[in-house]
């Protein structure tokens, strides 16, 4: 349990909340998509902290890798995603998007 | 070598769908122009058929005592839900060669990116990896945003995509969060080694919270995939604007790999072998995770029906209805034991077949009229009558009538939440029913009671190809209502191997 009395977890907790946060109030899609990355790059560090000093340091790295490699494919997808919406409306803004409702 | 050719031998289903996918993408340079749907599609119903193949080959057979590389784990339970997945992809690809809403070029690449979204399906069912299940549930998310954007002019669908893509994201981060809060405290991403660990610490009684907080962000992600509440709200706007047969693949494939994927985490992690005799701790705390899976079931399905009433977008009430049923499925889910998990099982097929033929119907029905409100139907029993027929199979299933497979599905469900002591839960879920057949009924209305000079589409025959796939669906929507012996049977051995 000594885990979640480091530092590190804490500052991983706190980008955490932050790409909550971020993905909450802002309506920028760019800067939701931001967020995102906070948010995952807080697991990263979470993988990182909780191997810290053990035999298994090695194996966090690893899984980090995988999760950036996942991450840099969402983000390129969500952003070619967010160019075709902005080329259709010509607005980033997450409050464009409303034909669909009900 | 010996070693690493029986391993490989144990994925065979997995290789054969990537070869097929990749090659799926060079098949369609060398095909001759405008032909590309029909040709790539019917290669990727040829690579669909083996997997199929090499996954029947493995029915029956002595699962490996270890997982295969490590991480992947090849039991009953993941070969039917493999099986389920090809099946569902079969359909969509059929529905998309017979579909004029996707774009007319670039056939290729969509069934290319449609099977990599069933490799990730085949993936999350078939692991105790929390990384690979990570990797497997982005594999099929990436995939299933890029599929929903496909009809790239239209700004629904793109619209569509982008609600998609957000709050899908954020979501598995959540869920990805929550996996290194368990590896932190465990100190193993293995669900079969986290499951004890997890027991150890609920022997030492060290405070539930950070499970707890873990177990929740985990949950989350995977209520968002299985669109359960409180993360249903993308649901409706996705499946409205993407095209329909992606809509199908979503509602069906990406749907049941979610459960598989939540019951093996549930399985493996939070249930106590109660032969074993777990610590008293951890039997309480998969109790308390039971009755908040109860609650969210409730939830789930009140919500659905309720916004479903209103609906006159016969795709989006669709949606709703998806909503609803998530919470029926969630309702075996929270029973948290054996027979629970094996109606969970059963009821998925029967929502296969029922889901598959609604929207199949939904799909023939914009595309001759190019319409998708519910309203315009009337008349459409009349003029199409075979196509109605089926349609009303569908929907008395889905409302859980006899004879169909809806009711013996949705009976094992109350059956075993009542056995839990969930009869609360049984009751909302039975009033549910009730207030389904409203907005069901209401289908069948327009196609049948009005008159036919009502109606507003000339007759459009359904093709022969078509009509004979709404009946294979119509006929298995009946016959397993009341021929459900050997599903039944299967759906339980898969639970009993189930490690």
């Amino acid at each position: 349990m000594s885990f979640f009395g480091a530092p590190v977890f804490f500052l991983a907790a706190a980008l955490f909340a932050l790409g909550i946060y971020g993905f909450m109030t802002r309506r920028n899609l760019i800067v939701v998509l931001m967020s995102i990355e906070l948010m995952l790059n807080a697991a990263n560090l979470t993988f990182l902290a909780a191997a810290r000093g053990t035999a298994q340091a090695n194996e966090a790295s690893s899984y980090a890798v995988f999760v950036i490699l996942v991450a840099a494919a969402e983000v390129a997808v969500g952003l070619a995603l967010v160019l075709a919406v902005f080329r259709l409306k010509r607005d980033s803004d997450i409050d464009a998007a409303r034909d669909l409702r009900g | 070598m010996n070693l690493l050719r029986e391993e490989l031998s144990w994925i065979t289903p997995e290789l054969c769908l990537t070869l097929f996918a990749c090659v799926a993408l060079l098949v369609d340079l060398f095909v001759q122009k405008g032909r590309e749907s029909v040709m790539v599609g019917f290669f990727s119903l040829m690579g669909l058929l083996a997997t199929a193949f090499f996954l029947y080959r493995q029915y029956g057979v002595t699962p490996p005592a270890q997982p295969v590389f490590g991480c992947m784990v090849v039991d009953p339970f993941s070969t039917l839900f493999k099986l389920f997945a090809v099946g569902a992809l079969a359909f969509v690809v059929l529905f998309t060669m017979l579909s004029r809403q996707t774009r007319p070029d670039g056939y290729g690449e969509f069934y290319f990116i449609l099977l990599c979204a069933g490799l990730g399906a085949f993936f999350l069912a078939s692991t105790y990896n929390l990384l690979l299940m990570y990797l497997g549930l982005e594999l099929l998310s990436i995939a299933s945003y890029i599929l929903a954007g496909y009809a790239k002019g239209n700004r629904r669908s793109g619209e569509a995509a982008m609600k998609y893509v957000i709050f899908g994201a954020v979501a598995s981060g959540v869920m990805l969060y929550g996996f290194t809060l368990l590896y932190g405290m465990t100190g193993s991403i293995d669900l079969t080694v986290i499951g004890p660990k997890l027991r150890d610490q609920f022997a030492l009684d060290h405070g539930t919270i950070p499970i707890s907080v873990a177990t929740g962000l985990c949950l989350a992600g995977f209520a968002y995939k299985i669109s359960a509440a409180p993360f249903h709200f993308w649901t409706p706007d996705v499946y409205e604007g993407a095209p329909t047969p992606v809509t199908t693949f979503l509602a069906v494939a990406s749907k049941g790999a979610g459960f598989a994927a939540l019951l093996r985490f549930l399985q493996a992690g939070f249930i106590p072998d109660r032969t074993l005799g777990g610590p008293e701790a951890m039997m309480g705390y998969s109790d308390k995770l039971g009755t908040l899976v109860a609650v969210l079931a409730a939830l789930t399905m009140t919500l659905g029906n309720l916004a479903a009433l209103g609906q006159t977008n016969l795709k989006r009430m669709l949606a709703y209805s998806s909503i609803a049923h998530a919470g029926y499925v969630l309702m075996g889910v929270a029973t948290m034991n054996r027979e629970g998990f094996s109606s969970v099982l059963f009821y998925l097929v029967v929502y296969y077949f029922m889901n598959l033929g609604a929207f199949g119907v939904v799909m023939y029905y914009a595309n001759t009229t190019g319409d998708e409100q519910i309203d315009d139907l009337k008349g459409l029993g009349w003029r199409s009558p075979l196509v109605a027929i089926t349609m009303v199979a569908f929907l008395v299933a889905l409302v859980g009538l006899p004879p169909t497979a809806g009711f013996i599905g949705k009976w094992f469900l109350f059956t075993a939440a009542v056995k839990k002591g969930f009869l609360w839960l049984a009751v909302v879920a039975g009033i549910n029913s009730a207030i389904s057949l409203f907005y069901y009924f209401r289908v069948a209305r327009a196609m049948w009671l009005r008159p036919e000079e009502e109606a507003k589409y000339a007759t459009v025959h359904a093709s022969p190809a078509f009509a004979a796939l709404l009946l294979v669906l119509a006929v298995g929507t009946v016959w397993f209502g009341v021929g459900f012996d050997s599903l039944l049977r299967y759906c339980d051995y898969s639970q009993n191997l189930l490690r």
